[in-house]
């Protein structure tokens, strides 16, 4: 094994936060977790994590704050880090600018603090979304090349991005990692938190929304939590072979037209018909339907129009990964899903409190 | 054996006779007979073995040989072998084990030889006779494994007279495999009785024939519970695995290539992308409650509606007809299936004979617990029905046309878009018949000997329609009333009354899209070819209009116009929203 590291992780009881940490700690490494309470860390399968004596050090903190909000001896660990990665992000849908700013740019500008006076080396997890309203294909050296953000978290994300590059030109060692939507594990379909683009498929499979703005063209690319974690974790340990690079973590295309036949294969799903947005009206809908479309379906109506796709030379020669068939890919998500209850039961009578949205990353 | 060596080689010597180059053949006798079992009827199998590998042929002769049937079959040494080595490869998974092979290897295993015994003796030791009754027995069992299954689905989904019959299928199945590896591995059920007295267990014989006389009375559900508990009993006192542990082991999957799509109130199936099922209100609302994974018992449960009839019945027919698979948690799809009958698989019923065959709304069916398989290939079904929607929207968009054509006394253009209405009408017709590729437009009025003869009166009024002219304000008037009146008619006969008057509103419009896109979503699932180009816009476009500004890709490329997505009643003359040839 390489040399054991000592890395900081923010963010490290999130969905990729928590299987980074789990692989670092894993490898022998030793993982100082930025959290916000000290509660412990849960994988994506459920299970608590409990790493070996000693590998994994809990920090309470708040990258809102300068310093990380860390006190004066957490302080003093965290200079000891060799390596910082940095998963901290908030990424709800459809919350007020002021909240991305305050996590995901002012978050990012005090872990470059903390970063650049010990120049410590940074893995950055962005969201391959940064690419904005576009189709075609995104590099992954590419960066503001004038696009039109989707969404505030994606508008955070690319400031985000910006100055972590800004940093890099000023001496930072950096990588960036760019998950696309980040589903569950390849294999099983497994995943900790029902986000994304999980509440959109309860919306829609339960025909709570059976009419939405889109393209049956359009290409949503989900990224299994794994393949994340793992490339990020990679990242991170073979740090000088990343240096310097941005990787698209990108997993499986899948276009809506991909969405509607998979859905297709469930009896009780209702599948949802996409029409023109310029013949779409949110006004038109029945009041109820209207109430889901703007609550959950129309935060992420962005991404049902953008035919783009991720190219991930850089990440694929970094490390080789075969995403296998996007939609038996899909069938897994879904039949998870069914497993736990997510999806299957019946619609609510009456409309449900607003649920929690989820952004791609 | 009920013939004596000295008779048997009687008959090979008088069949050989009628075969010539026979002679450099091993000779085996093989079959009912050479098991020691067979009558005067029984017919006479031998099998030529020739050394080498060469290749002979399969097809017997078949002769007739002092009154009796004689086949004479020939086989090389090396395809008996090859025989072998594909029946042990495939051993380890028996249900995909091969009847015909495994018979064919029983019977050679089991032959009584007559001539050339060496090589005969020589081939057979390829396959160990302990090993092949262990394959044997495990192919039986497996059988019988997924019969008691399927027995136990089939109770659990009310058909307790059914499942009567699968439970004794199953014992049959059952002691097969328990024979066999008693070394009573002859296939053929009909000789089970002198198998079991020649094993010498009355124990095992007498408790098989009780089973199976046993007649539990129809419709009496706690009778056949008790008769397949019975059943399970016996199999697992025999040894058989697998068959513990009642319904709750039983769980409702997903079949491949099976999808559902909803247009209006009908719930369309489409199995294997090929044939589409139409269910009624009921069969519709018992298949939308199926949750894949879920045990049998609870999709029971949830699917239950007070006062309604119990939904066994029709999931029953669900599983039937293939739309959707049972499992044994731990044992894979349940699949039963009879030797020496027809393969399992998906039932196909008669297809639904309801006329026309389908509505802007859907397949027509023929009650609330239709499962009716709707008389078309499912591509020609999706793109009949686009054909009935867009021959709609054309219909729509043609009497707007000639509203507007009558209103400035353009009589010529009057005449020509009335005609153009009355033949998207009898496109609609046709469609709803399941007509497609349909004929030419000025071929339709004359190919309406395809259709039924009560659309007799639409013929009569669609020939009067296109001499019609309109030289006058009056005479167009009279001509737009009757059009309209046409349009109504057959509108009724198509199941289309109520169609949006999609060029009227911007709801109307969207009413139309999104009555267009539930069938577009099928169409294109089938990869149909759509209508015409602005039904493929549609669908594949960007949903742009030519005078938006939004937002373009910053790569660039140019996006095609979305023309069809144009909504109505705005400044814009309707070229762009025309899904026709009109304005």
């Amino acid at each position: 094994m390489a040399d054991a590291l000592t890395v900081l992780v923010t963010g490290a009881g999130g969905f990729v936060g928590a299987e980074v940490t789990a692989r670092l700690t894993a490898a022998g490494h030793t993982v100082l977790a930025l959290l916000h309470h000290r509660t412990g860390i849960v994988r994506n399968d459920g299970r608590r994590l409990r790493p070996a004596p000693g590998a994994l050090t809990p920090l309470t903190g708040d990258i809102t704050r300068p310093g990380l909000g860390l006190g004066r001896d957490d302080r003093r660990l965290a200079r000891t880090a060799d390596r910082i990665v940095h998963c901290a992000a908030v990424t709800d849908f459809g919350l007020p600018d002021e909240r991305y700013d305050d996590v995901n740019v002012r978050g990012t500008r005090h872990v470059l603090g903390v970063a650049l006076a010990g120049r410590t080396p940074l893995v950055h997890l962005s969201t391959a979304y940064v690419c904005g309203e576009r189709d075609g294909t995104a590099y992954e050296d590419e960066l503001d090349v004038g696009q039109t953000p989707g969404n505030g978290y994606e508008r955070s994300k690319l400031t985000a991005e910006t100055m972590v590059r800004k940093a890099a030109a000023e001496g930072l060692p950096v990588t960036v990692v760019r998950p696309s939507i980040v589903t569950g594990a390849a294999r099983t379909g497994r995943v900790r938190d029902f986000k994304t683009v999980y509440p959109v498929l309860k919306v829609f499979t339960r025909g709570l929304v059976s009419t939405a703005p889109g393209h049956y063209d359009a290409v949503l690319d989900l990224v299994p939590v794994d393949r994340v974690a793992g490339l990020v974790t990679a990242a991170c340990v073979r740090f000088d072979a990343a240096e310097g690079r941005t990787l698209h973590a990108a997993g499986h295309e899948l276009t809506l037209r991909d969405f509607s036949d998979v859905l297709a294969e469930y009896p009780s799903f209702r599948v949802p018909r996409f029409v023109p947005p310029s013949a779409f009206s949110a006004a038109a809908l029945p009041g109820r339907e209207r109430s889901y479309y703007e609550r959950v379906i129309a935060h992420y109506d962005t991404y049902f129009r953008r035919r783009v796709h991720f190219d991930d030379t850089h990440a694929a020669a970094f490390s080789p990964w075969r995403p296998g068939r996007g939609r038996a890919y899909l069938r897994r998500l879904l039949d998870h899903c069914l497993a736990t209850g997510y999806l299957g039961t019946p619609p609510p009578k009456t409309p449900a409190a607003r649920p929690a949205h989820g952004s791609p990353q | 054996m009920i013939l004596t060596e000295d008779q048997l080689r009687d008959l090979l010597d008088k069949s050989l006779a009628e075969l010539p180059g026979t002679d450099r053949f091993a000779v085996v006798l093989e079959g009912s007979v050479a098991e020691g079992f067979g009558n005067p009827s029984s017919d006479i199998d031998f099998l030529l073995v020739g050394r080498g590998g060469e290749d002979l042929p399969t097809m017997p002769s078949l002769l007739f040989v002092d009154g009796r049937r004689v086949e004479v079959r020939t086989r090389s040494a090396g395809q008996l072998a090859d025989q072998f080595a594909r029946l042990e490869d495939r051993a380890r998974r028996p249900g995909t084990l091969d009847e015909d092979l495994l018979n064919r290897c029983q019977r050679f295993l089991h032959s009584h030889p007559l001539r050339g015994r060496a090589l005969a003796d020589e081939v057979k030791a390829l396959m160990p006779a302990e090993r092949f009754r262990r394959i044997a027995a495990d192919w039986w069992a497996h059988r019988a494994r997924q019969s008691l299954r399927h027995a136990e689905a089939l109770l659990c989904l009310g058909a307790g007279e059914e499942a009567v019959d699968w439970s004794r299928a199953a014992l049959v199945q059952t002691v097969k495999a328990w024979a066999a590896g008693r070394g009573e591995t002859y296939l053929e059920p009909k000789w089970l009785s002198l198998q079991l007295d020649r094993i010498g267990r009355a124990d095992v014989r007498d408790r098989y024939w009780e089973l199976q006389s046993a007649h539990p009375a129809p419709g009496d559900l706690d009778a056949a519970r008790d008769h397949l508990s019975d059943c399970v009993g016996f199999a697992t006192g025999l040894g058989l695995t697998g068959v513990r542990g009642g319904p709750g082991r039983i769980t409702v999957r997903r079949a491949p290539g099976v999808t559902t799509w909803q247009t209006g109130g009908t719930t369309h199936v489409v199995r294997r992308r090929r044939e589409v099922f139409a269910l009624g209100d009921r069969s519709g609302a018992v298949w939308r409650s199926l949750v894949p994974g879920r045990s049998l018992p609870r999709a029971i449960a949830v699917a239950e509606d007070p006062g309604a009839p119990a939904p066994g019945p029709l999931l029953a027919a669900f599983w039937r007809y293939g739309l959707v698979r049972l499992a044994w948690k731990g044992g894979g799809t349940i699949s039963a299936s009879l030797p020496l009958a027809a393969p399992p698989g998906p039932v196909t019923p008669p297809p639904s004979r309801a006329r026309p065959l389908l509505s802007i709304h859907g397949a027509a069916v023929g009650g609330p617990d239709a499962v009716e398989l709707v008389p078309l290939p499912a591509e020609r079904f999706a793109a009949a029905a686009m054909n009935l929607v867009w021959s709609n929207v054309v219909v729509e968009n043609a009497i707007e046309d000639l509203t507007g054509a009558l209103a400035r006394g353009q009589w010529r253009v009057a005449e020509l878009t009335a005609r153009r209405a009355v033949h998207a009408a009898l496109r609609g017709l046709f469609s709803a018949y399941g007509v497609h590729p349909l004929p030419a437009d000025c071929d339709l009025v004359h190919r309406m000997d395809l259709l039924p003869r009560a659309t007799g009166p639409i013929r009569t009024r669609a020939r009067q329609l296109l001499r019609r002219t309109a030289g006058s304000a009056a005479r167009g008037e009279s001509l737009h009333a009757d059009l309209c009146a046409f349009v109504a008619l057959v509108r009724d006969a198509t199941g289309s009354a109520g169609f949006p008057s999609c060029f009227d509103s911007a709801d109307a419009w969207r009413a139309t899209l999104e009555l267009g896109y539930d069938w577009l979503r099928i169409g294109t699932h089938l990869d149909v070819e759509l209508p015409i180009d602005e039904a493929r816009d549609l669908l594949a476009g960007r949903g742009a209009q030519p005078y938006d500004g939004g937002a373009r890709p910053y790569d660039g490329r140019p996006q095609p116009y979305d023309t069809a997505a144009q909504p109505p009643g705005d400044s814009q003359p309707h070229g762009a929203t025309q899904p026709h040839h009109g304005g």
